[in-house]
């Protein structure tokens, strides 16, 4: 959940909810315009998107869109609220609390670097494949396996671009069966090649670098 | 070039650590503020227990341990002159039976239990020295 501020009329602020993304996508802006926004954990996402969560991915809602799925972001226009003030607003706590089953599914999936057999991670919670990936695709509106390989194509682009690995390497370091395997991956997720890496790509950081 | 840590990835710092201090004796030094990094005491050879999301953090790919399933290929290997009272004090605080204090035929004794997350421990007595 994003709230962007132009940079003409500061008063005026535009929602924007966004769901999971499963393709890189352009976000034009006017120089000066700011953002300040929430980042939900991702099993959270149908505490936010409720019945919709189907229809989330790849999906980004702006202005009156927004406030149709979260009417009381209608609130926001004309004023400066702080993340404290907005969170309430936003998230529903009448939602029904996320399976912890799905939290730690998340964690393993995360630390694997999206590596981690989807057999061997419902054996971590005693759960078939068929449960857990019921609970991602009600829960992040990803299936197991998609939700898998975004984050095995962000930590393959980090050992390309942060790590500095040659592309071999970081295809091999990565779980890629072969370059072909990773280039087709690249293309799916980030739309580019491994060896044509945006220079002036932004990422969202999950944790500080 | 030394060794100077053995860093185990584990879901969680604190309780880990915790357990450490009561199945096998041993001491802390210190738990980082974020609660994802913690070192005991042992000396100049540092074990160390890291949160599985500091693998991350570190453009590390892992496979979390899992009590539940096969132990990961390596283990630890803590040396007492009491393997039997150490490897009671593991059990009763937690660990799982792998194998029973048994006299090996180069004299050593020797014992393996799972910690909290599945990984191997051996609890052992020193080699003894040929006289």
């Amino acid at each position: 959940m994003i709230v962007q501020h132009h940079r003409d009329t500061p008063k005026t602020v535009t929602p924007i909810i966004t769901g999971p993304a499963t393709r890189a996508y352009t976000v034009s802006y006017d120089a000066g315009d700011q953002w300040f926004g929430l980042r939900l954990r991702p099993e959270s996402g149908a505490a936010l998107w409720k019945g919709a969560m189907a229809q989330a991915t790849d999906t980004v809602l702006r202005g009156q869109e927004a406030i149709d799925l979260v009417p009381p972001l209608a609130e926001l226009d004309g004023r400066h609220l702080t993340l404290k003030e907005i969170a309430p607003l936003v998230l529903d706590h009448t939602a029904q609390s996320v399976d912890t089953r799905l939290t730690r599914a998340l964690d393993v999936l995360h630390a694997s670097g999206g590596r981690i057999r989807m057999t061997t991670l419902a054996g971590f919670l005693s759960c078939s494949t068929r449960q857990l990936n019921r609970l991602f695709r009600a829960n992040t509106g990803l299936s197991t396996k998609t939700y898998a390989q975004l984050i095995q194509f962000h930590r393959t682009l980090g050992l390309i671009t942060r790590a500095r690995l040659p592309i071999t390497a970081a295809a091999f370091e990565g779980g890629y069966a072969d370059h072909a395997h990773m280039t087709r991956a690249f293309g799916r997720f980030g739309g580019f090649a491994p060896s044509r890496v945006p220079p002036d790509l932004t990422l969202p950081q999950l944790f500080p670098q | 070039m030394k060794l100077g840590y053995t860093i185990i990835y584990v879901a969680d710092v604190p309780k880990t650590i915790a357990f450490y201090e009561a199945a096998f004796g041993l001491q802390q030094r210190f738990i980082h503020e974020s609660n994802l990094y913690g070192e005991m005491e042992t000396g100049e050879t540092v074990l160390a227990f890291a949160g599985n999301e500091a693998a991350e953090m570190n453009g590390l790919a892992i496979l979390p341990n899992d009590p539940k399933g096969p132990a990961a290929g390596w283990e630890i290997c803590f040396v007492t002159d009491d393997v039997a009272a150490a490897y009671d004090r593991a059990l009763s605080n937690g660990c799982r039976p792998v194998s029973a204090p048994s006299l090996k035929p180069w004299g050593q004794s020797v014992s393996y239990v799972r910690d909290l997350d599945g990984c191997i421990v051996e609890i052992a007595s020193p080699i003894q020295k040929p006289t």
